[in-house]
């Protein structure tokens, strides 16, 4: 029966209701938070045309994956790269994390504690790539990058929040099966009861619309739920009966934020499965691009001045306290803008001025290294459990299960305030923190944790933000003008895509300055002004 | 568990040590390739700050007088930098920083505010700050003229909501809240500030070390 409702509801009832518990505006809301919800079209891969013995020369500002693929595609096509990377280390936001890595915060440096082991790495930035990424999967599927299948959504992981069920932890699968047989249930009744909707609607579209009611919430045959085996069993169910568990009412379940955000997560275009990710860690796609790579990247060289030429651009930069200037042809610079800006340069004023009006983004990942793969024991193989505290996420790997130990991640948030709070801390306070809170997930959860690296992406070094965070406005008179070269000079990199924060920004951000010098040299060739 | 970290810290300190990049060139990523300042970052002009202006302000931040608001997000930043820098590395930095050329700002003019009001209210500040803005070494007070508009509206406002000058041992910031409590509102703060953005741009004072 309903002890949800007394009476059939009126389709406002029922409107009102459904808003209330998670109606496309919640669900967009929460899609906010979590990310963009536009997927990217199909581009077909760049393909520049051979220099044929002409010479040209390509300036790389930045070994992130716009500048690596940018090399990559150069370089087969003849042009001379130089690639300079302020870094000590290539790959920018791919970042895995293996033992002895050092981890340049500034104001929070760290060595990587892991224990030696294949198995052991944390993806401290880009962690997963969803199908419809062409561009960089291109790269994984050409040069040999191995993928594995990465899961947002484990049913058998959990959801916390203080507000509900005495701040205990609820397995998602039973969250989701009653919330499914509640809104299956007011479907079908609000359906029987009458209720139309304003598009046409007959008769056996009402039928099935109530058998849609019935399956989306496992409905018994007078439509009524109550409780249902996709919760699992509450006893036996394999050699004697199963006994289901009792649905939990719904004021309850409403007073989690669970329905309202994070239960719908794998539901934008993103994030939703089958999602993919390398084998042994992202930065093998770093890797695999190096392997093609003849120009080795310099490491340590920090650009300091960019000067447009009438025929190329002259780069200044800092290696060990000693500056060097080059000359090029081209320069394709994929520095983060808000960094851009303190470099001395003449590019246009405009440019500049829209480059100091960007937001630096700000997240922060915590990796913990536990002795014992304790997740294994309660039926968790990959996946994320959910807490509405500062940590937010943690995620459980998706590979290599039952060896001795594991890298759980133990803090993500998108939240700027919460990003704050974590750069305030101490490493240590930070560790701490991660692991109080995790243990209203997982109650022994200090016991198993031996170390862990955290990581601010608006104090990593040369990066200051997670990525660029456009206003909205802005975007609009802005994107266009940047995303065009000012003389020579392309800017690029995810943030100059509509894209940012994913990797397929960045692939398709160099892909399209690389069209546009293919562009001029086409023009060149034939004697024209580019 | 404390006892791994203790001696995870103490194994990795001398390797942290030899992984910091040399002269200090960790400095121009935030406040700019030749410290001449980053509105992005928010970071300020450090060409125009003499050696010992330098030096009282990682004395600030390591003793808690600046960074230590709560919603402070970018005196954090630098507050968690200063901190793991010992004595010889501040000296080394403001060295790096003493060889990086001035560099003219571009001119920013700001239609909103009031020059001439502000140079009305910049009468009090200029016994310490000077009538150029030129700063003052004996009474510890900053140049000012060749800062950035951005970063003087920021910092008066820190002043004046108690993110500065707040803390008993710290009395220069404390003479400086009390003027910035003497601006009445963001109008006030913005002709005062308008009004130091038109002073020539003095180059700055002492640059001798120590
Ligand atoms: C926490 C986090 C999670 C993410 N998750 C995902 C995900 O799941 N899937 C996905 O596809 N993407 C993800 N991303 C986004 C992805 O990592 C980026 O889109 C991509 O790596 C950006 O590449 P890029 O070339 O645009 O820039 P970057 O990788 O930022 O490269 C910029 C480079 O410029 C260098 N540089 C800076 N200053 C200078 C200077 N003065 N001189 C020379 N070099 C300089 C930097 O050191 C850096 O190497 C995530 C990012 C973060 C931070």
């Amino acid at each position: 029966m309903s002890n949800y409702f007394k009476a059939p509801l009126t389709r406002r009832q029922c409107l009102s209701l459904l808003a209330k518990a998670g109606s496309s505006s919640a669900v967009l809301g929460a899609a906010g938070i979590f990310g963009l919800t536009n997927t990217p079209v199909n581009a077909s891969p760049v393909t520049l045309k051979p220099l044929q013995g002409k010479n040209r020369k390509v300036l790389i500002l930045g070994a992130g994956i716009s500048g690596l693929t940018a090399a990559y595609e150069l370089e087969r096509a003849g042009y001379h790269c130089t690639i300079l990377e302020a870094s000590h280390r290539i790959g920018g936001r791919v970042l895995t994390l293996r033992r002895g890595d050092f981890i340049d915060e500034l104001g929070s440096p760290q060595i990587c504690p892991f224990d030696d082991a294949p198995n052991l790495y944390f993806n401290a930035g880009a962690a997963r790539i969803p199908a419809h990424h062409t561009g960089i999967l291109h790269y994984c599927r050409t040069l040999g990058v191995e993928l594995q299948l990465f899961s947002n959504h484990n049913k058998n992981c959990y959801t916390q929040d203080d507000a509900a069920f005495n701040g205990q932890p609820v397995r998602i699968r039973e969250y989701e099966a009653d919330m499914r047989g509640f809104i299956g249930e007011l479907l079908a009744k609000s359906a029987t009861s009458g209720a139309v909707l304003d598009q046409p609607f007959d008769e056996q579209d009402l039928d099935k619309f109530i058998q849609f009611a019935q399956a989306y919430g496992d409905l018994d045959s007078s439509l009524t739920y109550r409780g249902t085996d996709r919760a699992g069993y509450a006893a036996g169910g394999v050699t004697t009966a199963g006994i289901l568990k009792q649905p939990r009412p719904l004021p309850e379940l409403l007073r989690s934020d669970f329905c309202a955000g994070a239960m719908h997560f794998a539901e934008i275009a993103d994030q939703a499965p089958a999602l993919m990710t390398p084998s042994g860690g992202m930065d093998s796609i770093v890797k695999a691009f190096l392997r093609q790579l003849t120009t080795p990247v310099q490491l340590h060289c920090q650009v300091s001045n960019i000067q447009l030429q009438p025929q190329g651009v002259a780069i200044t930069y800092l290696k060990q306290g000693e500056s060097y200037t080059e000359q090029a042809d081209y320069c394709l610079n994929c520095i983060p803008a808000q960094l851009v800006s303190g470099i001395e340069n003449n590019l246009p004023a405009d440019y500049v001025t829209i480059m100091r009006q960007l937001g630096r983004g700000k997240l922060t990942k915590i990796g913990l290294q536990a002795k014992q793969r304790f997740w294994e024991q309660e039926d968790i193989y990959s996946g994320i459990s959910w807490t509405k505290q500062d940590i937010t996420q943690i995620w459980y790997p998706h590979h290599d299960a039952f060896k001795a130990k594991g890298i759980l991640l133990g803090a993500y948030s998108w939240e700027p305030q919460i990003s704050d709070r974590f750069a305030a801390m101490t490493h240590q306070q930070r560790l701490a923190t991660a692991i109080a809170q995790g243990t209203k997930v997982h109650a022994n959860y200090a016991q198993h944790i031996e170390n862990g690296v955290s990581v601010c992406w608006q104090r990593m070094n040369h990066m200051l933000g997670c990525g660029a965070v456009w206003p909205e406005e802005l975007q609009k008179t802005g994107f266009q003008l940047l995303q065009a070269p000012a003389g020579n000079h392309y800017l690029m990199g995810d943030q100059l895509s509509m894209h940012p924060g994913w990797q397929e920004g960045a692939v398709r951000s160099a892909w399209h300055a690389l069209a546009d010098i293919e562009r001029r040299e086409a023009l060149r060739s034939t004697g024209a002004q580019a | 568990m404390n006892k791994i970290w203790l001696v995870f810290m103490l194994l990795s300190s001398a390797v942290l040590a030899d992984s910091k990049q040399p002269d200090a060139q960790y400095c121009l990523v935030c406040h700019g390739s030749a410290a001449q300042g980053n509105a992005a970052i928010k970071a300020p002009n450090l060409t125009i700050l003499p050696d010992w202006y330098l030096r009282q302000q990682f004395i600030a931040f390591r003793n808690n007088w600046r960074g230590s608001a709560t919603n402070d997000a970018h005196g954090k930043e630098m507050q968690a930098v200063a901190n793991t820098m010992n004595d010889a590395e501040i000296e080394q930095a403001i060295a790096f920083i003493r060889r990086q050329a001035p560099v003219k700002l571009p001119i920013s003019v700001n239609t909103t505010a009031n020059v001439q009001h502000g140079q009305q209210l910049y009468q009090q500040c200029q016994a310490c700050h000077g009538a150029q803005g030129e700063g003052n070494a004996q009474l510890h007070a900053p140049p000012l003229a060749g800062q950035h508009n951005w970063y003087l509206v920021q910092q008066l406002s820190a002043f004046k909501n108690g993110w500065r000058g707040n803390q008993n041992d710290d009395s220069y910031g404390q003479i400086m809240r009390q003027f910035a409590q003497s601006l009445p509102d963001e109008q006030a703060i913005a002709d005062v500030v308008a009004y130091i953005d038109s002073l020539p741009s003095t180059q700055p004072l002492l640059r001798t070390s120590r």
